[in-house]
């Protein structure tokens, strides 16, 4: 890779492993890097352990998703899922255990997929994507149960609330659908730009962060990043953040939120922004928290940059891993 | 009772001796001594000095109780002279005596215990002696012996052949084995034997060769004046066969006159004379090779003995640089006249002439510089067409940029030659970059045409001469003409550029829709500090893309009230290296490629998918293609943005590119990518 490739990469996705020690980053040309993160944050770390330990081409398009699962690590790429063991990875054995591909109609472009989640309750992954429908593959037997049809424009973000089996999805079409899981039928449809605190006609209407944490629902995009009252199906707050947000993430009593322009938003549930952290992308679209492992307890940032962030104090920068 | 008998002899022996034998001896009685035969010395042998001690005791208590006795008659009132204490005084004297005696003996005693020491120790001091003279006669025989031992006889320094070799080749005369076999000092006296003999026949031999060399070197004596005989007769020849050459017209003679004047070339270009002469006979016939110059400077400069590398006393010219620099004492000026014998150049330069296929030549001129054993090369360009109508063109055929990194990273600008640092320390020259406007530029490429090698890192050996040339010579020969085509096709396109024209060629076509409403307005050449000052260009910067040796350019595509502001970095090693392109465009506001993810998609549809753009080889067309794209993309991004607005009225840019999909994925990037037979816009 040269030196003009790496200054036009961006960071779409990252995921950390289930035990918490590497981190997978996917980037615009279709690689996943591996990171050492025990390596980058060893006391006699050198800029080499900031490099990745693996890098490898997984898709064709940019890997706009990955996600981790007990022992697999599942990417996203242009209309194709992979699935890959972490046990193989960090042995540096790069080899798909599967790929799969949903079934799409159109011909003339292959649609990418934007999110995953991951159904617990009954193994299942969420897929969602430039199709403007949601496919559910059984992980079980490895097929695509079901589809959920309603959004009419590309699906950009995924969210699961396990108690009340419901699934979220945000669209371009500026709409967040709540769908049943287990029947497969829209519930409800709220349009996000028609409430006229969080619309931003300037921007537009599309909805590219969504998350939910029991009876609330954070999503933005076109319209501000707003915070929501599930059951009554009203904002509560709305978040002054210039700019759209790509992810967001609650922590703690705070929200954490990226999105264009070059640093990490934390916002008070009350609607307060607290503090803009700047960091090394000029915008951003990725956000994971590592949970996983107590020793290894960071926040990375990904963007429009070959660098990753990473902030073990989440009030400033410690150092960048680099594609 | 044992006590009082003992009193009775004692006293005895008093009275017989009749006073102290000192007395007796004093007066000279020895007679009467030796008639009494009493010898006390005799007397002191029998008795027990434990003894004695024991009778001292005895009379100095008995004295005592006879003293307190007395003290007790008297104060019980006896009178002086009364019977009892004449007897208890009788009985004192007695004593006295006996204790006299004692005291006696004991000093015989002690004289004779002295005399008994002194006698043991005269003994011990001449047993001492003895024991001396008997131990330095022992050192003295330990070093006669190692003496002996450490003996080294001459024949140890001479090297002999092995023993199995000895016996194979020596004879038995000498070998005498069934003598040496046993007695290793018969074996070295018999090899000693055998070296002799071996050296003497040597001796001899080397005796038989000596003559033979004199011999020989006569016979060749007389060869070579028979051959300079030959020479006038040739010479004749030669002239008489002037005129059937030109007649004939064979440019043997004027080959001839070359190559004669190419003996006065120093090695290097000697070496870069005969190489780039072989290459041009053999591969490349529309290379040719002439050397310009002072030839009887030249002449006077190999004349005299290189002896010595000193700058003072190397040549005629340097000899009138003395004497300058007598008439002008000052140091700044010597210190200039320094510099100038320093970078001499040899009065010969050699100049290759590569012509292209469009009739445009590129004229290298190489120089030797003397006393830093360097070579430069200047380079100008002589077309056939004119070409002073690009402005913007001007540097891109200048001597200074046109050579500049034809091997990566090789500027040209600093003395390939460590050695040099040094040299310029003594005379305060800074950096070679100051006099390369002068001199030409030392790049590598040339110092390997030369032979000339200067290993940058320890490991790398020292090659030489010729054939690191001849390695280098084809490579370079083809870089060089790929960059000057290169440089005139750039050339070229500038020059429609500057009137907004872009030059794209019918197999190019294919690459871009028909319909391309953007135009670009504006193409001019700026500076790195203007492009380093622009603030969109800083991360290109920061990644170390934008050097000092590389172009700098900006060119505005403007459609509507959009301007798009396109900075360029050029490398040197164009085509080889694409040119790098930072947007800003002004529309609604200014966004930046730094900014907007759509204006960063677009640097990277141009940037980083350009190997699509090249065109026929080499390519030529990359820059030009480039700069279509850019007005594509210019056109994509204008007629999909915003359509979702309420604003009233019609739109300022109607959607005419057809895609499939206005936005994708998460960073909603717009359609850049053209697909050709279809026509419409997809995503990457």
């Amino acid at each position: 890779m040269g030196p003009v490739e790496l200054l036009h990469m961006s960071v779409f996705s990252q995921s950390f492993s289930p035990c918490g020690r590497f981190l997978a980053a996917g980037n615009s040309y279709g690689e996943i890097a591996v990171f050492s993160l025990s390596a980058a944050l060893s006391p006699d770390a050198t800029a080499l352990s900031q490099k990745p330990v693996l890098t490898f081409t997984a898709h064709e398009g940019p890997v706009f998703s990955l996600l981790s699962t007990d022992c697999h690590l599942m990417s996203a790429g242009n209309g194709e899922i992979s699935c890959w063991s972490w046990s193989d990875l960090t042995k540096k054995n790069v080899k798909p255990l599967w790929t799969k591909r949903p079934n799409y109609k159109s011909s003339l472009e292959i649609p990418e997929i934007n999110a995953m989640v991951l159904n617990t309750r009954d193994n299942s992954l969420v897929v969602g994507g430039g199709d403007n429908n949601i496919h559910i593959l059984d992980l079980e037997h490895g097929i695509f149960k079901t589809v959920l049809q309603g959004h009419s424009d590309y699906v950009h973000c995924l969210s699961l609330r396990e108690r009340e089996a419901e699934i979220l999805s945000g669209g371009e079409d500026g709409a967040v659908r709540m769908w049943d899981s287990r029947t497969g039928q829209s519930v409800h449809c709220v349009e996000i730009y028609k409430y006229e605190s969080c619309a931003r006609p300037q921007y537009g209407k599309w909805i590219s962060c969504l998350t939910t944490d029991s009876d609330w629902m954070l999503c933005g995009g076109g319209p501000s990043l707003s915070l929501w009252h599930l059951r009554s199906l009203s904002p509560t707050s709305i978040f002054t953040l210039t700019g759209c947000q790509r992810q967001t993430s609650f922590y703690q009593d705070m929200i954490l939120a990226v999105g264009e322009g070059p640093s990490v938003a934390h916002c008070l549930l009350g609607g307060e922004v607290k503090a803009q952290i700047p960091c090394t992308p000029q915008s951003l679209n990725t956000l994971q928290l590592n949970t996983n492992s107590a020793e290894h307890r960071m926040l990375t940032v990904g963007g429009s940059s070959n660098h990753i962030d990473v902030f073990t104090n989440l009030s400033y920068r410690a150092f960048s891993l680099s594609f | 009772m044992s006590s009082d008998a003992l009193k009775k002899r004692k006293s005895k022996v008093v009275r017989s001796e009749g006073g102290t034998p000192e007395m007796k001896r004093g007066r000279g009685e020895a007679e009467q001594q030796d008639v009494r035969v009493y010898n006390e010395e005799v007397e002191l042998d029998s008795r027990d000095p434990e003894q004695d001690f024991q009778q001292y005791k005895e009379s100095c208590e008995s004295l005592a109780t006879i003293m307190s006795e007395i003290q007790e008659l008297k104060a019980n009132g006896a009178k002086e002279g009364s019977a009892e204490v004449e007897q208890r005084r009788m009985q004192g004297c007695i004593h006295f005596m006996n204790l006299k005696k004692l005291n006696r003996l004991a000093h015989m005693r002690l004289k004779r215990g002295r005399d008994q020491t002194h006698d043991a120790k005269q003994k011990v001091d001449v047993l001492h002696l003895q024991l001396q003279n008997l131990l330095y006669e022992v050192m003295h025989l330990q070093k006669e012996i190692s003496k002996c031992l450490e003996f080294k006889s001459k024949h140890e320094e001479i090297d002999l052949v092995s023993e199995s070799e000895f016996y194979q080749e020596a004879p038995q005369e000498i070998s005498r084995p069934h003598l040496t076999k046993n007695d290793p000092h018969q074996l070295t006296l018999a090899r000693l034997d055998w070296e002799l003999e071996q050296r003497k026949r040597l001796a001899e031999k080397y005796k038989e060769s000596q003559s033979m060399k004199e011999k020989i070197q006569n016979s060749i004596e007389v060869k070579k004046e028979h051959l300079t005989s030959l020479q006038p007769g040739l010479n004749a020849i030669m002239q008489a066969s002037v005129p059937v050459q030109e007649y004939l017209s064979m440019p043997f003679e004027q080959a001839q006159i070359q190559t004669e004047v190419a003996r006065h070339l120093p090695p290097a270009l000697y070496v870069l004379f005969v190489q780039a002469n072989a290459y041009g006979q053999a591969c490349d016939k529309n290379l040719s090779v002439s050397i310009s110059g002072d030839v009887d400077e030249a002449k006077a400069l190999s004349k005299p003995p290189e002896d010595s590398q000193d700058d003072e006393s190397d040549s005629d010219a340097e000899e009138e640089q003395e004497k300058t620099k007598r008439r002008r004492p000052t140091t700044g000026g010597q210190l200039d006249d320094k510099r100038k014998e320093m970078l001499k150049r040899h009065p010969l330069s050699l100049c290759l002439d590569l012509k292209c296929k469009d009739g445009s030549i590129l004229h290298l001129h190489f120089y030797y510089l003397m006393n830093l054993n360097i070579m430069t090369v200047k380079a100008k360009v002589s077309t056939s067409t004119d070409l002073t109508s690009a402005i913007s063109a001007g540097d891109l055929l200048k001597s200074d940029t046109l050579l500049s990194c034809l091997y990566s990273s090789d500027q040209g600008r600093e003395t390939p030659n460590p050695a040099n640092r040094y040299q310029f320390d003594k005379v305060g020259i800074v950096t070679f970059a100051d006099y390369v406007e002068e001199l030409g530029h030392p790049y590598m490429w040339v110092q390997s045409l030369g032979g000339l090698h200067f290993p940058k890192d320890s490991s790398e050996g020292v090659s030489v001469g010729s054939s690191l040339s001849a390695s280098h010579m084809e490579n370079t020969m083809k870089l060089l003409r790929g960059r000057l085509q290169a440089r005139l096709a750039l050339h070229k396109q500038f020059a429609s550029l500057e009137h907004s024209i872009i030059p794209v060629s019918s197999e190019c076509q294919h690459l871009f829709p028909a319909k391309i409403i953007s135009r670009l307005a504006r193409w001019t050449t700026i500076t790195q500090e203007e492009y380093m000052e622009l603030p969109y260009t800083r991360h290109v910067a920061d990644a170390g893309l934008a050097k000092e040796s590389d172009l700098y350019f900006m060119s505005v595509v403007e459609r509507g009230t959009a301007r798009l502001q396109a900075a360029l970095v050029m490398s040197p090693r164009y085509p080889e290296i694409s040119p790098l392109f930072s947007l800003s465009l002004s529309w609604k506001g200014e966004r930046t490629g730094r900014t907007d993810d759509n204006l960063r998609a677009m640097e990277s549809e141009i940037n980083v998918f350009k190997n699509e753009l090249q065109g026929p080889r080499p390519g030529h067309q990359l820059l030009t293609n480039q700069i279509s794209r850019l007005c594509v993309c210019l056109d994509v991004y204008l007629e999909t943005e915003g359509q979702d607005d309420s604003v009233e009225g019609p739109r300022e840019f109607p959607r005419e590119k057809m895609c499939l999909r206005t936005v994708r994925g998460p960073n909603r990037l717009k359609p850049f990518k053209y697909n050709h037979p279809q026509g419409f816009f997809s995503h990457r």
